[in-house]
């Protein structure tokens, strides 16, 4: 009997030898398997012609399954900021090991023959890729430089017609005439209309002129109000009592009307939580306040049977002598 | 250098170009504040702890009027001054003005902005929205019965200042 070999295409194992590899099963797996690998293969040929080059983004480090060579292949060639496009699944494909690995790919899985050449790139091609990727790397930084000098100009106009506002603004200061005064507010109403959209008004004059730009590199360094050291005293950080929890000599009067209110309220919310219960539950009318005697628990002298019978009634006709008295009592407070 | 009286005179003519849409609340004594504190209820109470003419307290004062009405569920806002309640500037260990210190409930909030002082936020906010992103974190954190919070503001627009008591 063959040894047991596992065919990676059908994910199977057979027993019987590679005869499945002709099967139609098989063929047909096949073909879908490879209908999944030609489109990146294509893209990646297409870009020998043309060699593109992007930024870097995390999405370039998305890898390729290479069919042929069972191993996950990196798609993109990134270094740095830079990334060019199928320049990695490029490299291996047209490496020697991925041609043999493909030869011997056709001949175990009998695939067509002449759709071997499409997953083939033969060093000619690499090497026109690699000719276009340097020219494109070129391109590329010009275009950058391009962008950066324009940010630079942009930049260098705003902080211009910013100093241009503060000036003109600074200017009427120096006379303080109430006349002049009522019209420069109109010239610095008229100037702020002017500034470009992208710059933010200055609505205080104290502030430095470009607030937003560098915030906290030349922004207001902050007042100094001296060491809040006294070495006797606690404070926050010495875990020391709040000044508004320090019982202040007024505020103790002023408690006291607090502390009932307080424990109403808490009264309150209790009543509320009993309100939530069902009101025909046993003992919904129990008075919690009333209070209970020693002779609550009904009492027939001793019940357990232990002991002789005599103590038993012994302790029922003390107890029944008592309570008679007791009612007694009552009865004649009553009549009276 | 202006002079000190070029400087209000400034301050007045232009004084009507300053948006003080609402002019937020003063307090000016430490029982005003005490009362602030204890009366304060289910909302976020901020304190700004500063000079009123100090540049940075203005910035940070005109961040905290513009946003209060937005914020008028979530939190009470109201300036302190330094100098009228020292026993409260010493008990936060206020060195650098505008600190701004939050309670709820009586109960004072700590929030962790990366700077080594959680018990108050020195410096002024850069836009609107940190502030009212920090009140809505501390608001948050309060009903959830936390009493430490974590900032959301992106830790570059916390103004950098050196801690002075450091042996805590």
């Amino acid at each position: 009997m063959a040894p047991a070999q596992r065919c990676s295409i059908c994910r199977q194992t057979f027993f019987c030898g590679r005869g499945h590899v002709y099967s139609r099963k098989h063929q047909r797996q096949l073909k879908v398997a490879l209908e999944r690998l030609l489109p990146q293969v294509e893209a990646a040929r297409k870009a020998t012609r043309a060699a593109q080059v992007e930024r870097y983004v995390p999405e370039h480090e998305r890898c390729c399954w290479c069919l042929c060579c069972g191993c996950e292949v990196r798609k993109h060639l990134s270094h740095g900021n830079l990334t060019v496009l199928y320049g990695g699944l490029l490299e291996h494909l047209a490496s020697p090991e991925h041609k043999k690995a493909t030869n011997k790919f056709w001949w175990e899985n009998k695939a067509e023959f002449q759709m071997k050449e499409k997953f083939l790139i033969s060093p000619q091609d690499y090497a026109r890729f690699k000719k276009s990727m340097v020219k494109s790397l070129d391109s590329y930084e010009e275009k950058e430089d391009e962008v950066i000098k324009e940010m630079a100009a942009q930049i260098r106009e705003v902080e211009h017609s910013r100093q241009e506002v503060v000036r003109s603004v600074l200017e009427p200061q120096a006379v303080p005439d109430p006349e002049e005064g009522s019209s420069a507010p109109g010239q610095w109403k008229g100037t702020n209309s002017q500034v470009a959209s992208a710059s933010q008004q200055p609505s205080y004059l104290d502030l430095p002129p470009a607030p937003e730009l560098d915030w906290m590199e030349t922004g207001q360094p902050l007042t100094f109000i001296g060491h809040q050291d006294t070495p006797g005293v606690g404070n926050i950080h010495s875990g020391a009592t709040p000044p508004w929890m320090v019982q202040d000599e007024e505020y103790s009067s002023g408690n006291q009307q607090i502390g009932p209110s307080y424990e109403e309220f808490l009264k309150e919310k209790e009543k509320q939580k009993l309100k939530k219960l069902p009101p025909d539950r046993v003992g919904a009318n129990f008075d919690h306040s009333s209070s209970t005697g020693a002779g609550w628990l009904p009492s027939f002298g001793r019940v357990w049977n232990n002991g002789r019978r005599w103590q038993s009634r012994h302790q029922f006709k003390t107890e029944a002598a008592a309570r008679n008295k007791h009612q007694q009592s009552h009865t004649y407070y009553c009549l009276l | 250098m202006k002079t000190s009286a070029a400087v209000t005179d400034s301050e007045d003519r232009y004084l009507c170009y300053f948006n003080m849409s609402f002019l937020l609340p003063k307090l000016s004594s430490k029982k005003e504040v005490d009362q602030a504190i204890k009366s304060t209820a289910e909302k976020v109470l901020v304190l700004r702890f500063g000079r009123d003419e100090d540049p940075v307290c203005l910035q940070l004062d005109d961040i905290l009027s513009k946003t209060s009405s937005d914020l008028s569920k979530m939190a009470t806002i109201y300036l302190v001054d330094v100098d009228q309640t020292p026993v409260y500037t010493h008990y936060f260990d206020i060195s650098y003005i505008p600190s701004t210190v939050f309670f709820f409930n009586g109960q004072h909030m700590k929030v962790d902005y990366g700077s080594p002082d959680h018990t108050k936020f020195v410096g002024s906010f850069k836009t609107k929205q940190d502030f009212i992103d920090l009140i809505e974190v501390i608001y948050r954190g309060a009903m959830r019965g936390k009493l430490i919070v974590q900032s959301p503001i992106d830790p570059k627009n916390i103004p950098k200042y050196d801690l002075l008591y450091q042996d805590i």
